[in-house]
């Protein structure tokens, strides 16, 4: 007896496929659809053909944020890729109280971003602890900019977004880790090779699929960056909004009554772009890897 | 095959109607409405933040109106402080604003671009005879015919001042600076009697002090950005020049609103600007500090903050929605909400004689409100509302460049004004 119609597939996943369409393709498609447009968040707006995207030729502030976004980006993802896993092969080892320092090196984590933020913000300010201790051991005589220098608040939201990450790559790193052979680092100890040897040689390879994981997720947060450089600047950006990252600025067009939606929806089609970008290549590199 | 394209067809199809969305223009049409008749039936009324510190009070007004006119229901919404902007305008793009809704200029222009607000001037005959000038001004937008919204409460900047600090770094707070210029001198004093430590001046100038220095900041027809004169390059300069002096803390350049009282709160600075009713928050932060503040006019033209009503045009009960609007806002109403609210003024010309605000009991809290409410005659709105989140962010940037010595206060000014003009018109 023949009890299935060629629809009933589609009354099943009717439900799941409207979800997906309304919440998910709608608002990406409506992205695109805006870049193209002068539309404010009231309505209104007109297509203005590729005029968002001549826009962006002559945009400084465009520069700077593509600057600061991609600098992050290179300086964090190495960084994070190694950091964590250099942890990971510390923390690995069956020690007493190893528990511990797993978690006390994943607290970062669990915090709220913004919280972790304020804090640092205290510590880095002209009058807070790190500066105040730098003068007391007359290390310095005058605070250093931490969150008024160009370069030297970036690399404060950076150092910030290590601390914070170490923590979670760390976890994936402990997982993969215990995938690695046993056999292969013995045997290699019995050739003689030391421990940096080792490492190299037989626990880098062996983590080589999770590292491309975790490049992927460096490289994507990296490039979205908002919330440090945002709490650290008082969500200016830093002086003359020099220091703002690409999100930042989509986020200073598509403010308010009055957001520039067109134009913010082009240069959040720009991020996607460069986004995945380095996403692929580093996909690449794995399969000409492997 | 079948299957397949009846699965293309359905995507097609939601994709056709979710893409048509996309640019669905909000009605602006200029359709004459009836704003007279019975005042009955049920309206709501939407304030931001007043629950539920306020509560008992706008319950008050709220009876008071059932009571007068019966048969009327007053639905109140009050939503939080955080978001208030965003919930307005989603309220506004699916066409669900309430009758009347507590707007700010700046947040009622765009509706009333967008025709969803009631021009209440043409609604109303006696409008400006019973509110003041400069609020109703408040309402009246460069491209825009009428009044969009009854002025409610207002309020304006008045100095405070650390007078232990003053004390203690050799100044006279019987001799307080009254120009941009003795202040720059005086935080010179601070700074060298303090060795650096505290500070007198911790703001960086805005558009507001643009206006105070008699910069135009528009052109008369509205259309566009005007203020890089060698006026506004010399109060850049002024700035640049303490900043480099070290008169200003470095953070400014990175600050944002209300940075100033908050290191007025820390005592790392002298001086702050803020609202009539200010020392009641630092009383709360710092009490100690509270005692010692001292307040003097705002140096220059007092900025003029502005809350008022607006009635949406799409109301179906506008006779009673106007009543409403004119009830909260009414004299007696408003002086009863000055009087939970010390630091707010009314916005009705039948207030001006009002005691309670034009007599100080003697307290520095008095002497703030009276200041403030003495100021608002003169006060101004500073910044045009036609100066949008993104032209602000960008002339502050700019603005801190300048003040940093990155580049020249011209160039900041220029390119600022280029900015904004592209973004006025777009």
């Amino acid at each position: 007896m023949k009890t299935q119609r060629w629809f009933t597939p589609w009354l099943l996943l009717g439900p799941a496929v409207v979800w997906l369409l309304v919440f998910n393709l709608w608002p990406a498609i409506n992205t695109v659809v805006l870049a193209f447009t002068n539309a404010k968040p009231l309505g209104g707006g007109s297509f203005t053909g590729l005029a968002n995207f001549e826009r962006m030729l002559n945009d400084e502030q465009l520069v700077y944020a593509l600057v600061n976004s991609i600098v992050y980006m290179l300086v964090c993802l190495p960084l994070l890729l190694f950091l964590p896993l250099l942890l990971a092969v510390l923390l690995e080892k069956k020690l007493p109280g190893i528990t511990f320092f797993r978690t006390a090196f994943y607290t970062p984590v669990i915090a709220s971003a913004v919280v972790v933020a304020l804090i640092w913000t205290w510590l880095l300010e002209d009058r807070g602890l790190v500066n105040g201790l730098a003068q007391q051991l007359g290390f310095i005589t005058e605070p250093l900019p931490f969150l008024s220098g160009r370069w030297l608040l970036l690399f404060s939201a950076i150092s910030l977004t290590v601390w914070k990450g170490l923590g979670y790559y760390m976890i994936i790193y402990l997982s993969a880790l215990g995938n690695v052979s046993r056999q292969l680092h013995e045997a290699a100890a019995v050739d003689g090779a030391g421990s940096v040897r080792r490492f190299w040689s037989v626990t880098v390879p062996g983590v080589r699929t999770t590292m491309l994981l975790v490049s992927v997720l460096i490289t994507v947060s990296a490039l979205r960056v908002f919330t440090e450089l945002f709490v650290l600047t008082n969500g200016t950006g830093g002086p003359g909004g020099r220091d703002m990252s690409v999100v930042m600025l989509i986020q200073m067009y598509s403010r308010g009554f009055t957001g520039h939606l067109g134009y913010a929806s082009a240069l959040s089609l720009l991020l996607f772009v460069i986004t995945v970008g380095p996403m692929l290549l580093l996909l690449r590199l794995n399969r000409k890897a492997a | 095959m079948r299957t397949r394209l009846a699965g293309l067809a359905l995507s097609s199809a939601v994709l056709t109607v979710l893409a048509g969305c996309g640019l669905s223009d909000t009605d602006s049409s200029d359709e004459q409405v009836t704003t007279t008749g019975e005042i009955k039936g049920t309206v709501t009324l939407q304030t931001w933040a007043l629950k539920p510190k306020f509560t008992d009070y706008m319950q008050g007004v709220i009876d008071g109106f059932e009571e007068k006119y019966p048969g009327t229901t007053v639905e109140w919404l009050d939503q939080p402080g955080e978001g208030y902007s965003e919930k307005v305008l989603s309220q506004a793009a699916s066409g669900q604003l309430p009758d009347v809704t507590n707007l700010p200029p700046d947040f009622a222009l765009p509706l009333a671009e967008q025709g969803l607000l009631l021009d209440v001037d043409q609604a109303d005959d006696k409008l400006r005879d019973e509110y003041v000038d400069g609020a109703v001004a408040s309402y009246e937008f460069a491209g825009q015919t009428g009044v969009y919204g009854y002025p409610w409460y207002l309020n304006t900047d008045v100095n405070y001042w650390n007078s232990e600090l003053l004390s203690q770094y050799g100044l006279d707070v019987t001799k307080l600076p009254t120009t941009v210029e003795e202040l720059v001198a005086q935080a010179r004093i601070v700074k060298e009697k303090s060795d650096g430590k505290i500070h007198l001046m911790s703001r960086k100038p805005g558009v507001e002090d643009l206006t105070q220095a008699g910069v135009d900041i528009l052109s008369s027809d509205g259309k566009k950005f005007v203020f890089n004169t060698p006026e506004a390059v010399a109060v850049l300069d002024t700035y640049r020049d303490a900043f480099a002096e070290g008169l200003l803390p470095r953070n400014v350049l990175t600050d944002a609103y209300l940075g100033n009282m908050e290191l007025f709160k820390k005592q790392q600075v002298a001086w702050t600007t803020g609202g009539g009713n200010s020392i009641n928050d630092i009383k709360v932060d710092n009490p100690t500090l509270a005692e010692k503040v001292v307040a003097s006019p705002t140096i220059g033209t007092p900025p003029l903050y502005t809350q008022g009503l607006s009635v949406s045009k799409r109301s179906e009960n506008l006779p009673t929605a106007i009543a409403l609007a004119r009830w909260v806002t009414s004299p007696e109403n408003q002086a009863a909400f000055a009087e939970v609210v010390p630091g707010i003024f009314p916005s009705t010309i039948a207030s001006a004689e009002d005691p309670q605000f034009s007599v100080s009991d003697g307290s520095n809290v008095g002497d703030a409100k009276k200041i403030a409410f003495t100021s608002l005659a003169e006060a101004q709105m500073l910044k045009p509302v036609v100066v949008d989140q993104a032209m602000d962010d960008f002339i502050k940037q700019q603005f801190s460049l300048a003040i940093s010595g990155e580049i020249t206060s011209k160039e900041a000014l220029d390119k600022a004004v280029d900015k904004c003009n592209e973004l006025l018109n777009d």
